[in-house]
């Protein structure tokens, strides 16, 4: 218990010592951890901000005038089977003509004395697929039908920014990647600092009978430690940001973040300590002779 | 209880040692005597492993340097003491941290460490300065804490590279006095010096090194 006090200590001291390139350090692993803790919370709301942005998917198929309502339902049927539909909601003429009346105040058989508004369909697309989902096939399989005259769609929209979303998740993770590896090698060059600081105490170490781990000890303690410091800084920020900006997304979206602390510190916790484990170990593996 | 076999060791930019065989005993007190580059350093660096022989081996205890891991190296080293003529002591530490160093390192608790490094300086003179760094003593007083460090693991054979070197004649004298005495408590002394004057007459064995060779023992 004394001798891991002892080590604990030294770990201390030596990142103490070295303050401007623990700082360093330290902020390297910050980075990391934010963009990596960004990921993970897109990632818990990937599913919700896909079925989100599909729920304002809105394919509306009017049928011909002189289609009636029997063969629309048989068309209807036949929509509900192309993949991708999630559900159909006829809209009969009388629907049509009460929705007219809500939406604009006026009844449109008092105006023209008679009902021109054709029988549609609203077309729900899927909403927890997470892959992309092709508006252009459910829209070429719609025109094949002869009964339809018109379709209207957002789909461009909404495919483009479902697209948009991808590419921040790739670039994110590519960005991630790369932090990753510069952590890695700002740990380690830290840690070989030290090293080279501390060269008189890692040989009185040696001379006196100390293992290799037990020399070692101390460095791969403060490279932990830096990484501790990163995460708790990081995961700080992170859930201050999550908690200023989850009131100020609903009211503007109506799109409430999901996010789960606990797992959240975890693995930005457990990152951190990878981080600083692989470039403390290999600082003293190539310098601690 | 030191063993060394044909031992030769030859650095790539010449110089080295060659062809020794010699051993030592339990509670022996030897001097290793000769020029400095007559190999003296190089034979304690064999003696405690620090180099391992390209021919022969060195038997030190139970310790064999044949085929010895890196690990039983360090537990090795841990029932041998090394005392410095440059001292090795750590700057940044106080003395009571350069002491107490060697206890860290076998894993003593904390109360047996303040215990035992106190006697160990009261026992070479040392006491209430446990505060003190190493630029704050005398050379004499930081050989003293060098010989304090050595002896608190309290290791079977004590191996001194010249640590009279740096010190005054009187301060030498009292060092290997010192050294007498810890040997009258059972542990082995190899000390090496270029100073015979400073050994000579005191009826301990000699080991007389010459470019590489032990010319008498």
């Amino acid at each position: 218990m004394d001798k891991l006090a002892f080590l604990l200590s030294e770990g201390v001291k030596n990142l103490w010592r070295h303050k401007l390139t623990s700082f360093s350090s330290i902020f390297s692993i910050f980075l990391t951890l934010i963009i990596s803790g960004t990921l993970i919370i897109v990632s818990q709301n990937t599913s919700k901000v896909i079925e989100y942005l599909r729920d304002k998917y809105k394919i509306e198929v009017f049928f011909k005038n002189e289609i009636t309502f029997e063969k629309v339902e048989e068309v209807v049927s036949n929509i509900n089977k192309i993949n991708g539909v999630r559900s159909t909601t006829v809209i009969s003429k009388d629907d049509a003509e009460k929705i007219f009346k809500s939406q604009f105040g006026e009844d449109i058989m008092k105006i023209i004395g008679y009902n021109p508004l054709p029988i549609s369909c609203v077309v729900n697309i899927v909403k927890d697929d997470t892959k992309t989902i092709n508006i252009a096939s459910i829209i070429n399989k719609l025109k094949s039908f002869q009964e339809i005259d018109e379709i209207n769609y957002q789909g461009r929209i909404i495919s483009r920014i479902e697209g948009y979303y991808q590419l921040f998740v790739r670039l994110m993770t590519s960005i991630l990647i790369i932090v990753f590896f510069i952590s890695i090698f700002t740990i380690s060059n830290t840690i070989r600092l030290t090293i080279y600081a501390k060269e008189k105490l890692i040989e009185s170490l040696q001379l006196i009978g100390a293992t290799r781990s037990f020399v070692k000890a101390p460095f791969i303690i403060e490279g932990i430690l830096i990484g501790f410091i990163g995460s708790a800084l990081s995961s700080l920020l992170l859930i201050g940001l999550l908690e200023f900006s989850y009131d100020l997304i609903y009211t503007y979206l109506s799109f409430k973040i999901e996010y789960d602390i606990k797992l959240l510190i975890l693995t930005l916790c457990s990152l951190s300590i990878i981080i600083s484990f692989i470039g403390s170990s290999r600082a003293t593996a190539r310098f601690l002779k | 209880m030191i063993q060394l076999n044909n031992l030769s060791y030859t650095f790539e930019k010449g110089g080295g040692v060659s062809n020794i065989e010699m051993s030592m005993q339990d509670d022996e007190f030897a001097f290793l005597i000769g020029p400095t580059g007559s190999g003296k350093t190089t034979l304690l660096r064999l003696i405690y492993m620090d180099l391992l022989p390209q021919v022969g081996n060195v038997i030190i205890g139970e310790y064999d340097s044949d085929g010895i891991k890196q690990k039983q190296i360090a537990f090795m080293r841990r029932k041998v003491g090394m005392v410095f003529q440059d001292y090795h002591l750590l700057e940044d530490r106080n003395l009571f941290e350069n002491i107490a160093l060697p206890l860290h390192v076998i894993g003593c608790s904390k109360d047996e460490i303040v215990d035992r490094v106190k006697d160990s300086l009261d026992e070479v003179g040392l006491g209430g300065k446990e505060s003190h760094y190493p630029g704050e003593l005398s050379g004499g007083e930081q050989q003293r804490a060098c010989v304090a460090r050595a002896m608190i693991k309290e290791p079977d054979v004590i191996l001194a590279d010249e640590p009279t070197g740096n010190l005054d004649p009187v301060t030498s004298f009292e060092l290997i006095k010192f050294f007498e005495e810890i040997n009258r408590e059972g542990t082995a002394i190899l000390m090496a010096s270029h100073n015979y004057n400073l050994i000579k007459g005191r009826g301990h064995r000699i080991i007389e090194i010459r470019n590489g060779s032990i010319r008498k023992s």
